[in-house]
């Protein structure tokens, strides 16, 4: 009896502090939970350097892929990359993102450049602002930027060149004695640009089988307004003067030509050259809309552009130029191409 | 002794702890309550404040906008000062925002208006000094670069406040849910509190109750005369374990009281019924005698004139015969007292084989083996004589043989032993169950008898000696005599005799 009092005493005992306990943890657990907003300034990691990525078209997936490569590469030494006007509510060019991050007084700018006097006027002034550049994927000759990272152009206009002539192997008959090439190229100037045709020009001229039954042509798309890549491309198809083969040098041109391959039923009439390995691209060529595509090396091309600016702020010079490196993708390796992004997809 | 250290505490500072505790433990559960829900209120209005000051920050910006535009229009001073006073305040404004680079894009964003706006302020600064100066080429440049500077500026601010806006919108709904589960639990752990402490205060004051309970059940027995009560447990020493404790103490007081009283009365009662045997028994043998000898002094006067005239006619045998019965009766009337000596009993004895060996013709031989030091014990009347008549009438009286009656005095341990004995036909030992259990009454009915039966002396000697076991009769068999036996005490001052 006695001890039957004992325990039900201690019962209550233990009940009252468990009761007690329970409550100030559950509070405690609440505060923690809902409040933890509060208390994340503890959680913040701080940086010593803070570089800008500044491009035309930060939404795609080249470009988020470039970035990564920087920003991965520049976390892990203590350097925070942006990509710049991502976080801005209205849309500004590169032009204003230049001005607004010198001014913001960045420690370093990866910039898309292109030839415009006005990119280079904005180069120089950052330059003399002791904040450095670096162009990548297309540059600015003429500019003070430190260095320029992208592909070898000479060596990419030879690659499209090859495939040119291979797809052409296939087109010439007797039926069809020459092959119209066309070469997608915006209207912005740009040194790369013109030296993949030059290039591919090159080669195909000096091709003694097919030199002479290939005509190779420019096409310039507009790229100065939003839209107007894809307007200028379709322009292309609706004039029902399509060439054989379209080669285009960069991921937007691939995907407007890519669709509009589809929305004019030209599936098998025009053979497409694309650039970049998209996931829309490769679904492309997987389809064998697209014939093939130059691979770039993203995550090259954003570390080189962070090791550049690294290099250029600690020994005040860097590379004046970094190779990136290019793969071809066509039907023949597209599958394992398509594992590797599902793959990584799923990492 | 700690472990009841609480348990003997007083009843008072028991119930207020009890009170206390509970009290402890509401007053815990609503500060921790309180606390939780005063903190995310506290945090909710908090919420948006950041977007007030980039608020703020905007007005202020657009302030100095306005304050330059304006001078450069004017070139007043009232704009100059207005412009200053913009200028300072939009400076204090900024040295609020992040300078660090962090991983937060807000940090980030903040650290980017901070430098923007300095530029923009220096900016500012030249072209009103240019306009002082009134170099309008200069001034106009570096007007359009900082609008420009502040179309960026505005971007900014205004993409930082939506995102913070949104994000703060998202902590608002999840604070605002966050309060209402906190209100919701708190209503369940009031509840849940309020009930165990129900439960636990039941409990509890009925544990302290139950002793008293216990305590005023007992007492109602008592007060109802039933003292058998089983004393309720101390568990305690508090007031009610002082008070049960003395209820025990009061309980077995009484209890105690009790026995001795009735032990007393049943005494008594036992002393009254000896003496009014020992009356009865004396009355009787007393009635007895005077039935079997009408006026034993006329016999007596009668007797002692026969004696003289026996010896005057020169009867020597008459005379002793008559002188012997004149003793046996003044035995009898001078004896009256209830209790005598050993020694007077014998000589009774001797006068009455005389007088028996008269009637029949000298036939018993009597035979006396005594220690003369004893015959001082003390011996109730009328004992000896009886077993001697009753050894005569039914042992001896109607034997061929020889007739012997023996009687023994002597000292075993510290008593007399006192032993009739006869030859005769002895006596079965029914009939010793029947003599011994008092059912014989046919020796008193004979006619040689005196009148005092033996079960009446077994009775008086029986209240003399105090005891039952006062007679032992040993007979061997048929014609093999019959022995009584009895044992009188010795006192000192006999002993010493």
């Amino acid at each position: 009896m006695k001890r039957k009092y004992r325990g039900t005493r201690y019962f209550y005992i233990i009940a009252y502090i468990a009761m007690i306990m329970v409550t100030v943890i559950v509070t405690a657990g609440f505060l923690r939970v809902y409040l933890r907003n509060d208390t994340g300034a503890s959680g913040k990691e701080f940086y010593d350097k803070y570089y800008v990525l500044i491009t035309d078209d930060r939404d795609s997936s080249f470009w988020q892929s470039v970035y990564k490569g920087a920003s991965d590469y520049g976390l892990a030494r203590n350097i925070y990359v942006e990509n710049f006007g991502s976080d801005l509510s209205s849309d500004c060019t590169k032009e204003d993102l230049m001005r607004m991050a010198i001014a913001a007084n960045v420690d370093g700018i990866i910039l898309n450049a292109d030839e415009s006097e006005e990119m280079l006027g904005l180069i120089d002034e950052a330059m003399n602002a002791s904040i450095p550049v670096v162009t990548v994927n297309s540059d600015c000759t003429s500019s003070r930027r430190i260095s320029y990272i992208g592909v070898g152009n000479n060596d990419l206009g030879k690659e499209y060149s090859k495939q040119i002539l291979e797809t052409a192997a296939t087109l010439i008959t007797e039926d069809t004695p020459r092959v119209r090439v066309a070469v997608v190229a915006n209207t912005v100037p740009s040194s790369g640009q013109s030296i993949i045709y030059a290039s591919i020009q090159e080669t195909i001229e000096n091709s003694k089988e097919y030199g002479r039954r290939i005509s190779l042509e420019m096409v310039m798309v507009d790229e100065k307004n939003t839209f107007s890549v894809e307007e200028s491309i379709r322009d292309l198809f609706i004039a029902d003067d399509l060439p054989d083969i379209i080669v285009c040098l960069n991921e937007l041109d691939t995907t407007c030509v890519y669709q509009a391959v589809i929305d004019y039923n030209k599936v098998g009439l025009v053979h497409i050259l694309g650039c970049y390995d998209s996931d829309t691209v490769l679904q492309g060529i997987d389809r064998e809309i697209i014939d093939s595509t130059i691979k770039i090396d993203t995550k090259e091309m954003g570390e080189y552009s962070v090791e550049a600016l690294i290099s250029y702020d600690k020994i005040g010079f860097a590379n004046a130029y970094y190779t990136v490196d290019v793969i071809l993708i066509n039907s023949t390796n597209i599958k394992e191409y398509l594992v590797t992004e599902d793959t990584n997809g799923e990492a | 002794m700690a472990k009841h250290r609480f348990r003997d505490l007083p009843l008072q500072i028991k119930m207020t702890l009890v009170y206390i505790l509970s009290s402890f433990l509401i007053l815990a559960v609503n500060t921790s309550l309180l606390i939780g829900i005063t903190t995310v209120s506290a945090r909710l209005q908090r919420t948006y404040e950041d977007n007030l000051y980039l608020n703020d920050l905007s007005n202020a910006l657009s302030d100095v906008q306005v304050s330059m535009t304006e001078y450069l229009n004017v070139k007043s001073s009232d704009a100059l000062e207005y412009y200053y006073i913009n200028d300072q305040k939009y400076r204090n404004l900024i040295q609020n925002l992040n300078i660090d680079v962090t991983d937060s894009s807000y940090d980030i964003m903040q650290r980017n208006i901070r430098n923007m706006s300095e530029d923009y302020l220096n900016l500012v600064s030249q072209t009103i000094e240019a306009k002082r100066g009134r170099n309008v080429e200069k001034y106009r440049m570096r007007y359009e670069s900082a609008t420009a500077m502040y179309n960026y500026i505005n971007i900014y601010i205004e993409s930082l406040n939506t995102s913070r806006f949104e994000d703060n919108s998202r902590t608002y709904s999840d604070i605002s849910k966050s309060l209402r589960s906190m209100q919701n639990f708190s209503m369940i752990v009031i509840i849940a509190v309020i009930v165990t402490n129900a439960f636990a205060i039941i409990n509890y004051t009925g544990r302290l109750i139950r002793p008293l309970q216990t305590l005023s059940e007992s007492a109602n027995d008592v007060a109802k005369g039933n003292f058998d009560v089983e004393l309720p447990r101390v568990e305690s020493k508090d007031e009610i374990g002082v008070v049960t404790t003395a209820f025990n103490k009061m309980v077995v007081s009484i209890r105690n009281y009790i026995d001795q009283i009735r032990e007393n009365m049943e005494m008594e009662r036992q002393h009254k019924e000896k003496e009014l045997m020992m009356e009865t028994h004396l009355k009787d043998a007393q009635l007895k005698y005077l039935q079997a000898q009408i006026n034993p002094h006329f016999l007596f006067n009668t007797l002692n004139a026969g004696a003289q005239l026996a010896m005057m006619e020169g009867a020597d045998k008459t005379y002793e015969f008559v002188q012997n019965m004149s003793e046996f009766f003044r035995y009898n009337i001078k004896k009256n007292d209830e209790i005598i000596r050993l020694r007077d009993e014998i000589e009774l004895i001797d006068h009455y084989i005389f007088i028996i060996n008269v009637r029949f013709a000298g036939e018993i031989r009597f035979i006396k083996d005594i220690d003369d030091s004893l015959l001082d014990v003390e011996i109730p009347s009328m004992i000896v004589q009886p077993l001697v008549e009753n050894a005569i009438n039914h042992g001896i009286r109607n034997v061929d043989y020889d007739k012997v009656i023996t009687i023994k005095v002597k000292r075993i341990d510290n008593s007399v032993c006192v032993s009739v004995k006869d030859n005769g036909v002895g006596m079965s030992e029914e009939t010793i169950k029947d003599i011994l259990s008092g059912n014989s009454k046919k020796n008193s009915d004979s006619m040689d008898s005196n009148g005092v039966g033996l079960d009446n002396v077994i009775e008086r000697l029986r209240i003399f000696l105090d005891t039952e076991d006062v007679l032992t009769i040993v007979s061997e068999g048929k014609n093999k005599g019959t022995e009584f036996l009895f044992y009188l005490p010795i006192k000192e001052t006999e002993d010493d005799v």
